[in-house]
C-alpha cells in the first residue's frame, strides 16, 4: 500500500511541486488548497503522469473545515503518513502602523494558526499509527525578520518554534516534525508581481548560488524528510535558499 | 543511483560515520577515496566497497598535515582524474580536560585536526571543482559546536569554527556552482563515545533522546549523501542537525 500525504497549499507553486515530487515517488497525495480549482489542476497533472492524487478545497484557518477534511481523508485512505503544511503567504507589504488588526490576524492565521489546526487534527492519527512525518513551512524571514512583513515574519518564526515543541510532544510515538524554510522562490504568485529582470537585479547578487530557488529545489527537501534516510531528524529547520541566509 | 560515477573523497572513512558515508555513497554509484589516518582500516573499507561493486582507493592520510593532504589529492586525481564530492569527516574528540588543565599541544592538535583539516582539504580540492563549475563539500561539525560541553572546550570550539568556515567558503565558491554545508550529529552509536564512557552509559545516553531512535552512523551518512546529491543543489552554507531531537537550533 502506498503512503498517503496530505499537502495544504498543494495547488500553489511550492505545494504543487511537493505534490508532484511525492507522487513521482509513489506516494498517494491529497492536494488541499484554498483554491479548489488550483488543487484540481495539480491533481490532473499528477494523474496524467500516472500518479495517484486527490484534490479538495480547504480554508486552513477554519477549525471545523480542517477537522472535516482530515476526518474525510483518514476515512478514505485509512491512514495519513505525511502532512506537509505549505498553505500560507505574506499577503501584504506595508509598514506596521498601516496594518489593520484584521489584516494582522489574517496573516497570522493563514500561516501559523492554519499550521496548528492541521497538526492538531492529523497528529493523533499519526500517533496511533506510531509513525508519521509532519513538515511545516517557515521562511528565511522567520529568522532574519523582514521590513514591511511584520506579521508574516512573526508567524514564520512562530512556526519554527511551534514545530520544535510539536516534535518533542510527538517523538515518543515516532512521529517526526520538521520545518522547511524557503528563501526567495520563483512561484507563480511572486512572479506575477515582479518582472523577472527586476527580481534578478534585486536578488541574484545577494545569493551565493547566483539565482532564486525553483519550487522543485524546495520539493526535494520536503521529499527527503519523508524518507527512511531522515528517520533520526526531528524538530529541525531546513533552510533551502542558495545561501542567502546562513543561520 | 543518486551519485552515479561521481568521485567522492571521504576523510575519517575507516570507521563510524566516515565508513558509513563511504559505503552509502558507494551504493549510490560513487567512486570513493577512502582516506583515514589508519591506513589499514581505510583499505579494509575500500575492500568492502569493492565487494559492493564500487570503485575505490584506500589511502592513509594525516588531515592535519599539509604534505599528507597534498599527497591524498594527488593520488585522487591520478586515480580518478576529478573530484565531485569532499566529505570532511576526520576528527578527534580527546582529551577530556577542563580549560585550565588543557595543554597548548592538545588545544593545537584538536583545532588542527578538526578545523585545519577542513581548510587543508578544501584548499586542495576546490580548484578542480571551480574548474568544472560543480562540487559538493560536506563537513561534519557537531551539536556540541552550538551548545558547548564542559571539559571539551577545544572540541566545541573546533566544531563551531567549522560552521563559520563552511558559511564563508559557501559564499566564496557559490558563484562557481559549489555548495558547502555542515552536518551536526548528535551522539551516535560509534566507537567515539565509548572511549570515555562505559557501555551502559553510552547506551543510556543514546536512548535518552526525545525520539526513541538510536542514532546510527547510517543516519548521518544518509543526510551527507542527500547533500552530495543533485536533490540538494540549491542548499549551501547550512548546518543541519541530525540528532533524534536532542537539540533544535
Amino acid at each position: 500500500m502506498s503512503q498517503v500525504a496530505l499537502i495544504t497549499g498543494g495547488g500553489g507553486g511550492i505545494g504543487g511541486a511537493v505534490a508532484q515530487r511525492m507522487a513521482a515517488a509513489g506516494i498517494a497525495v491529497v492536494i488541499a488548497d484554498y483554491d479548489g480549482g488550483a488543487a484540481e489542476r495539480v491533481k490532473g497533472e499528477i494523474a496524467a503522469a500516472g500518479g495517484k492524487a486527490d484534490a479538495l478545497a480547504i480554508d486552513v484557518t477554519v477549525a471545523r473545515e480542517v477537522k472535516a477534511v482530515v476526518t474525510d481523508v483518514a476515512k478514505r485512505y485509512g491512514r495519513v503518513d505525511i502532512l506537509a503544511n505549505i498553505a500560507g503567504g505574506s499577503r501584504y507589504t506595508k509598514r506596521v502602523e498601516e496594518f489593520t488588526w484584521a489584516q494582522w490576524k489574517e496573516v497570522i492565521d493563514t500561516n501559523l494558526k492554519g499550521t496548528f489546526l492541521m497538526c492538531r487534527e492529523v497528529a493523533p492519527i499519526m500517533q496511533k499509527q506510531k509513525s508519521g512525518r509532519i513538515i511545516n513551512t517557515a521562511s528565511n524571514y522567520g529568522v532574519t525578520g523582514s521590513a514591511l512583513r511584520t506579521p508574516y515574519a512573526a508567524a514564520k518564526a512562530g512556526i519554527i518554534t511551534f514545530t520544535k515543541s510539536l516534535a518533542l510532544e510527538l517523538a515518543p510515538d515516532l512521529v517526526l516534525a520538521n520545518t522547511v524554510a524557503p528563501g526567495p522562490t520563483d512561484t507563480p504568485r511572486v512572479m506575477e508581481k515582479e518582472a523577472p529582470e527586476a527580481r534578478q537585479q534585486r536578488w541574484w547578487s545577494q545569493i551565493p548560488l547566483g539565482r532564486t530557488a525553483l519550487p522543485e529545489d524546495l520539493a526535494e527537501m520536503y521529499y527527503f524528510l519523508t524518507t527512511p534516510e531522515s528517520a533520526a531528524i526531528t524538530g529541525q529547520t531546513f533552510h533551502v535558499n542558495g545561501g542567502v541566509v546562513m543561520p | 543511483m543518486r551519485l552515479k560515477d561521481k568521485v567522492a573523497v571521504v576523510t575519517g572513512a575507516a570507521q563510524g560515520i566516515g565508513r558509513a558515508t563511504a559505503l552509502t555513497m558507494g551504493r549510490e554509484g560513487a567512486k570513493l577515496v577512502v582516506a583515514d589516518l589508519q591506513g589499514e582500516k581505510a583499505q579494509a573499507v575500500a575492500n568492502e566497497l569493492t565487494a559492493l561493486g564500487a570503485e575505490s582507493l584506500g589511502i592513509a592520510v594525516d588531515v592535519a598535515s599539509e604534505t599528507s593532504v597534498k599527497q591524498m589529492a594527488k593520488a585522487t586525481f591520478e586515480r580518478f582524474g576529478r573530484v565531485d564530492i569532499l566529505a570532511n569527516i576526520a576528527g578527534i574528540y580527546f582529551p577530556k580536560k577542563s580549560v585550565v588543565d588543557l595543554s597548548e599541544e592538545d588545544w593545537d592538535r584538536t583545532i588542527n585536526v578538526n578545523l585545519g583539516s577542513n581548510f587543508l582539504c578544501c584548499r586542495e580540492f576546490v580548484p578542480a571543482m571551480r574548474q568544472q563549475k560543480s562540487g559538493r563539500i560536506i563537513s561534519v561539525a557537531s551539536g556540541i559546536g552550538h551548545y558547548g560541553m564542559r571539559q571539551f572546550s577545544h572540541y566545541a570550539a573546533s566544531k563551531a569554527a567549522i560552521m563559520g568556515f563552511v558559511k564563508s567558503l559557501a559564499r566564496e565558491v557559490g558563484p562557481d556552482g559549489i555548495t558547502v554545508n555542515a552536518i551536526c550529529p548528535g551522539s551516535a552509536n560509534t566507537s567515539m563515545p565509548r572511549q570515555h564512557r562505559s557501555e551502559e552509559e553510552v547506551l543510556e545516553r543514546l536512548k535518552a533522546t526525545p525520539l526513541p531512535h538510536i542514532l546510527e552512523p547510517e543516519d548521518i551518512a544518509g543526510s551527507i549523501t542527500f547533500l552530495a546529491s543533485d536533490a540538494a543543489k540549491f542548499i549551501t552554507g547550512q548546518s543541519y542537525n541530525i540528532n533524534s531531537g536532542t537539540y533544535m537550533f
